[in-house]
């Protein structure tokens, strides 16, 4: 026999019996293939049929991937039965050959394509022409709109990219990958009439895409739907502002009556409550991280500044260190927290023991005039300044050069034989 | 909507057989074990985008209550480098400033670049 001849191939085919009902489960098949370049999966799917299992249902028609009929999961990727040879995969691989996923399976690898048509229909998929034209529309091949628009209205409806998107079964508003393409290809014609309404209802399913490219890598046409989906998605940003029409009369004199019942009821949809919430969700979240992140900034820049910051009483010295009638000058080193920083400060004050009360005065040696420092000159008796010849007295008062005011007085007390001054 | 589908007729049964009707939908992988051989880069750069953003989520209150930590400084640094490089891509494709035709270079070109500027980071604090 001439079947004899040729590589042997294995093939897993996935098998479901609507009267026996179950989850189904793969049949093993062995067959000689001659020439696996020459040979298609369809082929080989007709050929099992008519000599192993004539139980074995699938469908197509065409055979030359016109027709989109014969999708299936080949190996875990979607594609044409007729256009994927044999040769694509190893000698010895098993090819497993499975129904699309999110259909309804009728039997073995034929798969209920209803679900998927009703979500065409969702799109509008039909051309309404602005105004009615006798001639045929001349299209310039190389105009832009026609480039944008480029293969994407080569989609044959084989259902390849709704079974590879991980979406569609998630979010039941989700059209699905072909049915946005075709919305895509006739909402960038600018003849066609029915563009608000077709936006309405793309816009109103395209985000569910997370740009995922599934739909883009088994396209047997190669058409990327997600490119088709951003673009509509685009759509949106270019008018947000646009007039929504809140009755389309047109979709429903043209389209079909589902479709145009399916948006007049929308408002009790609970995906569309459930939208609802969610953006009042997102709303809500992002106005309380803006609040909180704000509220941090602010405290952040402004809180220093505005905060009062308890006073330091810092020992000077014991006050037998002080000789009577002189101006002794200390240096104080203290520590200054502000926020989350240390940081160690040194500062000289000057001290002044008079005989008679009050015994001690302290200064601040930060010149009044621009905040350089002071020194105590004891020939002249004198606190001189030397950046601007700054010169005050013994009790603080100016006697010379540029100050406006006498030298700063810290508050002081003794406490246990202690002198303290006040830093702020 | 009630389609019309002949394979649904009573009529297209044999007398003695009962139907039991259509099998549920497949589900993405399901009854197939080449599935998961079939995963493709854009899948994987969703998925990961969305590990890291969970991933962020709890590294960051590691973060804030064990504060300087180097190894949690690590982590968290490695989420959101990817998270990051991951939505540029989404950006980038969103807003039509890369061709869609190279979205799969988009992805290897930014995780390559986001690892760089992670290295540096980590370098100039460590």
């Amino acid at each position: 026999m001439s079947t004899a001849q040729g590589n042997k191939r294995k093939f897993e085919v996935y098998r479901y019996d609507p009267t026996q009902g179950g989850e189904g489960h793969f049949d093993r098949f062995e067959l000689p293939v001659q020439d696996e370049t020459c040979t298609t999966i369809l082929d080989v799917l007709i050929r099992l049929q008519k000599e192993q299992d004539p139980t074995l249902a699938f469908r197509y028609a065409c055979r030359i991937n016109m027709c989109g009929s014969c999708g299936m999961v080949i190996n875990g990727r979607e594609g044409l039965a007729c256009k994927t040879n044999v040769s694509d995969f190893p000698g010895d691989q098993t090819i497993t050959l499975r129904p699309l996923n999110h259909f309804p399976v009728v039997k073995d690898l034929v798969v209920d394509m209803g679900p998927f048509f009703q979500s065409y229909e969702s799109c509008l998929p039909f051309f309404d022409p602005k105004e009615p034209r006798q001639e045929p529309a001349i299209i310039r091949p190389d105009s832009e709109e026609r480039q944008t628009i480029g293969l994407a209205t080569e989609c044959i409806a084989c259902g390849c990219c709704v079974s590879s998107c991980t979406m569609v079964n998630c979010h039941p508003s989700y059209a699905g990958p072909a049915p946005l393409n075709r919305a895509f290809t006739l909402l960038m014609d600018s003849r066609d009439g029915l563009y608000e309404q077709r936006l309405e209802r793309a816009l109103a399913s395209c985000y569910h895409c997370r740009t995922e490219f599934n739909c883009t890598e088994v396209c047997p046409k190669e058409i990327s739907c997600t490119r088709a989906i951003k673009h509509i998605q685009r759509l949106a940003m270019k008018d947000p502002f646009r007039r929504r029409e809140p009755a389309p009369d047109a979709a429903s004199q043209a389209g079909p009556a589902p479709a145009a019942a399916e948006a007049a009821d929308s408002a009790a949809d609970p995906e569309m409550s459930r939208r609802r919430f969610l953006t009042g969700l997102t709303v809500g979240i992002g106005a309380t991280s803006t609040l909180l992140v704000g509220g941090v900034l602010a405290s952040t820049f402004a809180g220093p500044a505005l905060r009062r910051k308890p006073p330091h009483w810092i020992r000077v010295g014991g006050v037998d260190a002080f000789p009577v009638g002189e101006v002794s000058t200390v240096r104080l080193t203290y520590a200054e927290t502000n926020g989350f920083y240390t940081q160690d400060l040194v500062k000289p004050i000057l001290v002044w023991r008079q005989p008679q009360a009050p015994e001690f005065v302290a200064y601040s040696s930060t010149c009044t005039h621009l905040g350089c420092t002071v020194r105590w000159d004891a020939n002249q008796r004198l606190f001189l300044c030397t950046c601007h010849g700054g010169a005050f007295n013994r009790d603080g008062s100016v006697k010379s050069g540029p100050p406006p005011r006498p030298l700063d007085r810290l508050a002081l007390r003794i406490d246990n034989g202690n002198l303290l001054v006040k830093m702020v | 909507m009630d389609i019309n589908i002949p394979g649904k007729r009573e009529t297209d049964m044999q007398p003695n057989q009962t139907r039991i009707g259509d099998r549920r939908p497949l589900e993405w992988g399901e009854f197939d074990p080449n599935r998961r051989r079939h995963l493709y880069v854009g899948m994987w750069a969703w998925l990961w985008q969305r590990i890291s953003a969970l991933a962020i989520i709890v590294l960051l209150a590691l973060h804030i209550t064990l504060t300087y930590q180097p190894w949690l400084q690590f982590l968290l640094l490695l989420a959101v480098t990817f998270h990051a490089t991951l939505g540029l891509r989404v950006i980038l494709l969103d807003f039509n400033l890369v061709n869609v035709k190279y979205q799969r270079a988009l992805i290897w070109g930014l995780a390559g670049m986001g690892l760089v500027v992670f290295i540096l980071i980590w370098k100039s604090i460590y």
